[in-house]
């Protein structure tokens, strides 16, 4: 029992790092359309600006995690501008922004490739390596603060869509593109704050992420993979499902690990099988979208 | 010309290329074949079809484990063993594409790449079976009637895959089932609403191009003598797909000259740019979906359409 | 009228220099894929070394001219640039890639009777699915990694104990032969975990370890991300087991990403830096480049220079009398313990001495010093 309950904290630590994932996916697909793959490598990216700013610099943390968020909402908002408006502009079908975002994977990944040594590089905890327990539930400083900024950000997502007026503007947005256009809601300008959006909670991840699998240039895609699989167990129609999806993500592989009764070996290939049978049944997720 | 003088004629001049060739234009003539092949197939599923798979190359690497599992450790004799391989294909090809039928766009390609993963997990855990990491290696093609193909007579056989497969299709796109498929992409219930069996077209499409890519493995896994599970891993499901879009989906044409360019650009650019080829690649790629949604094949048709 | 004479005999002479050709030999490495980490700084210390016999005069006084081409770690590139590199003229052919590279690659030497070495791959089955004789291992297989970590561990009387590794070809193969070791020596393998690449967390495998009581752990994996968060699940559990781990614990990124974690972790080495032949090559490789060299770098030094002395021995470029002269080569290099000389017996093609690994101890954050050497 008292695995479990290690185990089910640690889950959702990961849990909540797919879940921010997803939610990147979640911010640019609402209103766009577009499965933007590229989440992975802006997760990257985070990573290594952590690396820069709190291992190299060693600015405060709060510091870094904003401008590390900061700089991947102006990586997102560039990729927006350079790769995805001249498409929609011209009225191309939503399968050519998505290939030019799986092309920008591949120039991202390069990118920080050539730029940094191949080694994996270290980014620091803000509380360091301690334990903490809470009743019961016993796990990382890192794990409990993973918690902790993931329900922040999730809480702020969830009242920009619900209570502000932008949020709702994406909502309309995603509901029905042309009706939005003719009610006045500028949608190059939500487009663009969707990917900054996306690229910020990705940092975010990423971030959070790092300090446990340090950063290198092959966690994006993974963490790509993962954040996808996520936002479709949980669904696209509600933000919390991003959540949900990635913690019931995160509780079946490592659950799986833990107690199935498989060689290890095959423990990876459990939670594909998951997925692929979720699929079948239930390929709209988990949550559904409000009417 | 009828098509069969041309497909002859197709068949002869391909094949006839690699007896000028020196030995490692030989060895990339005959991948550039393969992945041609490859292409082609996938341009069907994804472009005529519009589905999204990435389970392309796992077929392809279930064609090639097979024939060797086949051939060398269960000792059939090699029409047989031909035969089985291509029946297992078949027969796996189905089996992932009766449930995924109902699935959409972006839903098939979790599933299939998940797919794909699971392929690659199943070769790694394979112990004595599949050679687990390490793969399967050591042996030959064994005698044909008689012959023993090897080196350019090789790449004969790989041809004759090739256009069998381009004939296959371009029949098929040409047919009432290639506008059904074209239909089930553009418009799923006006389909239906025709009378049009969506679930089945899908299936059929699926089943038919993931089994040309076994018996495109299974031709694979003579050329380098070697099968592991890298070769078939993921990425290069990402790649297929990158060569069909920059080729231009939906067209052979397109297919073709998608396939020749990006998997012989990393050979002229790495010694150009050194170990930056990677990152010129992905621009490239990014470039021609920006400027050329349609493909390199759009280019030759708006050329041709101004003169 | 003379001094014409005089430049056209200096034209002669120069062009008969120049006629004079440079051996080639093919590198083939990966730049830009999964296995950079460890082929980017072989090939550097290859380069340097090639660099070094160029300027103490070459090989049968020609120069050394390297063909370095990147297969990307995908096996099948792999291939066709062997054949380029034949094609091309080299004699010898260094992978420096992936396991499965450097096997398909095998493929066609074997076909175009090239000699072809491999310098760092560990993988015991390099030299045993293909009978070729072209072909020669001279990293520190995985048998003999285990070996020496049992033999180091041979006083502390391990009945049962744990293993895990991960999923990237090299980790599975060196965790395939880790057990059989560990069988062999009648220590039962209590729990066999895999972390795959890509996770966040080994706290479940670290878990079902711990439910298994082992009395110590095996580490043979070999990709760095992974093997921290092994660690940081064994310190966040509080668990006290000795880790003993595979060569890779021996890379000195694991200073820098794993502080704090790896107190007291022991790890087999084929560098010790006490060694003459080290020091040297340390002094030389600074002096050259201006940076410090580790244990990666000597793989790759080592790599070139056997291939230098087999040429030499060989006393030609004819790849028979290449393929002999390597076959007979003892070599004294910079990896293995003091007085370790790589060499193939009995027609064997794996030139690690199984006596030439140490096993070292982390002390603090800093590779400590060695506590065993070879397997008795």
């Amino acid at each position: 029992m008292q695995d479990f309950l290690e185990l089910a904290v640690s889950a959702a630590a990961s849990g909540c790092v797919y879940g921010l994932v997803a939610l990147a996916y979640l911010l640019v697909l609402r209103p766009t359309g577009i499965i933007n793959f590229a989440v992975g490598e802006w997760a990257m990216i985070g990573a290594f600006a952590g690396y820069v700013l709190l291992t190299r610099f060693e600015w405060p943390y709060p510091l870094g995690m904003a401008l590390a968020a900061a700089l991947l909402a102006l990586v997102g908002w560039l990729t927006e501008r350079l790769t995805v408006r001249p498409l929609v502009e011209r009225g191309a079908p939503v399968i050519a922004p998505i290939l030019a975002l799986l092309g920008m994977l591949v120039v991202f990944r390069e990118t920080i490739s050539l730029v940094f040594p191949p080694d994996p590089l270290p980014v620091p905890y803000p509380f360091g390596l301690g334990r903490l327990e809470l009743g019961p539930l016993a796990g990382s400083y890192q794990s409990f603060f993973i918690l902790a900024v993931t329900l922040a950000v999730f809480a702020a997502a969830w009242l920009f869509f619900e209570r502000t007026v932008a949020g709702r503007a994406f909502e309309a947005v995603s509901l029905n593109r042309r009706a939005a256009a003719l009610m006045g809601i500028n949608l190059s300008r939500v487009t663009a704050l969707s990917f900054a959006g996306g690229g910020a909670v990705a940092s975010i991840a990423g971030l959070l992420v790092a300090p446990n699998v340090s950063a290198h240039y092959l966690m994006g895609v993974p963490l790509a993979i993962q954040g996808f699989t996520a936002l479709v167990i949980g669904g696209v129609g509600r933000v919390e499902g991003a959540l949900l999806g990635g913690v019931v993500l995160a509780l079946a592989e490592q659950l799986t690990v833990r107690y199935a009764p498989i060689p290890s070996g095959y423990a990876q290939g459990v939670p594909l099988v998951l997925l692929m049978l979720f699929l079948m049944v239930r390929p709209g997720g988990l949550l559904k979208a409000r009417a | 010309m009828s098509g069969f003088v041309k497909a002859g004629l197709a068949v002869l001049v391909l094949a006839g290329v690699p007896f000028f060739l020196g030995d490692y234009h030989n060895d990339v003539y005959r991948k550039l074949l393969l992945w041609v092949t490859l292409a082609l197939g996938y341009n069907f599923l994804f472009g005529v079809c519009g589905q999204v798979a990435f389970s392309h190359f796992a077929f392809y690497g279930i064609g090639a484990y097979s024939i060797v599992i086949l051939l060398f450790q269960l000792h059939l004799p090699l029409p047989l063993a031909a035969l089985c391989g291509v029946g297992l294909c078949v027969l796996f090809a189905l089996a992932v594409a009766i449930p995924s039928t109902r699935l959409e766009g972006f839903y098939l390609a979790l599933a299939t790449l998940a797919l794909g993963q699971l392929f690659v997990v199943v070769l790694n855990e394979g112990g004595e079976v599949t050679g687990g990491t390490s793969g399967l290696a050591n042996y030959r093609l064994p005698e044909v009637l008689g012959l023993s193909l090897r080196g350019p007579a090789y790449t004969g056989v790989i041809v004759l895959l090739l256009v069998f497969t381009f004939v296959v299709l371009a029949r098929l796109d040409r047919s009432w089932f290639g506008r059904a498929c074209r239909a089930v992409r553009d418009n799923p219930e006006a389909a239906a609403a025709m009378g049009i069996d969506v679930a089945r077209t899908r299936v059929t499409a699926f089943t038919l191009t993931s089994a040309l890519a076994g018996v495109a493995g299974m031709v694979y896994a003579f050329v380098d003598n070697t099968v592991n599970p890298p070769i078939f891993g993921i990425e290069n499901a990402f790649l297929l797909l990158f060569m069909v879009i920059v080729g231009g989906a939906g067209r052979h044409a397109g297919a073709v000259i998608g396939a020749a360019l990006l998997f012989l650009l990393p050979f002229w650019l790495a010694p150009l740019v050194g170990q930056h080829h990677v990152l010129v690649f992905g621009l490239l790629v990014v470039a021609a979906i920006l400027f050329k949604p349609s493909g390199l094949v759009g280019i030759y048709d708006s050329v041709r359409a101004r003169s | 009228m003379k001094r014409w004479l005089a430049v056209g005999l200096l034209a002669l002479c120069a062009t008969a220099a120049q006629a004079q050709e440079t051996i080639k030999i093919g590198v083939i490495t990966d730049r830009v894929g999964v296995s950079k980490p460890y082929s980017e700084p072989a090939t550097d210390g290859l380069i340097f070394g090639a660099d070094e016999i160029n300027r103490k005069g070459g090989v049968l006084g020609r120069k050394i001219e390297l063909l370095v081409e990147d297969d990307q770690s995908r096996p099948d590139i792999s291939a066709a640039l062997a054949r380029k590199l034949i094609d091309q003229g080299a004699v010898f052919i260094v992978s420096i890639s992936l396991t499965q590279a450097t096997q398909q690659q095998q493929t066609v030497t074997m076909e175009a009777k090239t000699p072809q070495m491999t310098p760092m791959n560990s993988g015991d089955t390099l030299t045993t699915q293909l009978p070729n004789p072209y072909f020669w291992q001279t990293g520190p297989l995985g048998s003999i990694q285990i070996a020496t970590l049992l033999a180091h561990a041979r006083s502390k009387n391990l009945k049962q104990v744990a293993l895990i590794t991960d999923n990237s070809d090299l980790g599975q193969l060196l965790g395939r032969f880790f057990k059989a070791g560990l069988e062999k020596s009648g220590i039962q393998v209590v729990a066999d975990e895999v972390v795959a690449r890509g996770a966040t967390t080994a706290m479940p495998q670290m878990q079902k370890i711990r439910a298994a009581r082992p009395q110590a752990m095996f580490m043979a994996g070999v990709l760095t991300a992974e093997n921290v968060l092994i660690f940081k699940a064994y310190r966040e559990l509080g668990l006290k087991f000795p880790i003993h781990s595979s060569y890779n614990l021996s890379v000195p990124v694991y200073m820098t990403v794993a502080k704090g974690l790896i107190d007291g972790v022991t790890f087999v080495d084929a560098y010790d830096p006490e060694k003459p032949e080290v020091k040297q090559f340390e002094a030389a490789y600074r002096k050259a480049t201006g940076k410090t060299p580790y244990n990666l770098n000597g793989y790759g030094y080592d790599g070139i220079m056997m291939v230098a002395e087999a040429i030499r021995r060989a006393g030609s470029t004819d790849k028979e009398k290449i393929r002999a002269a390597m076959q007979s080569l003892t070599y004294a290099g910079v990896m293995g313990a003091k007085g370790m000389k790589y060499h193939f017996p009995e027609g064997k093609r794996t030139g690690f001495d199984p006596n030439g690994m140490v096993v070292r101890v982390y002390e603090g954050d800093r590779q400590g010093r060695v506590v065993h050497v070879g397997q008795k």
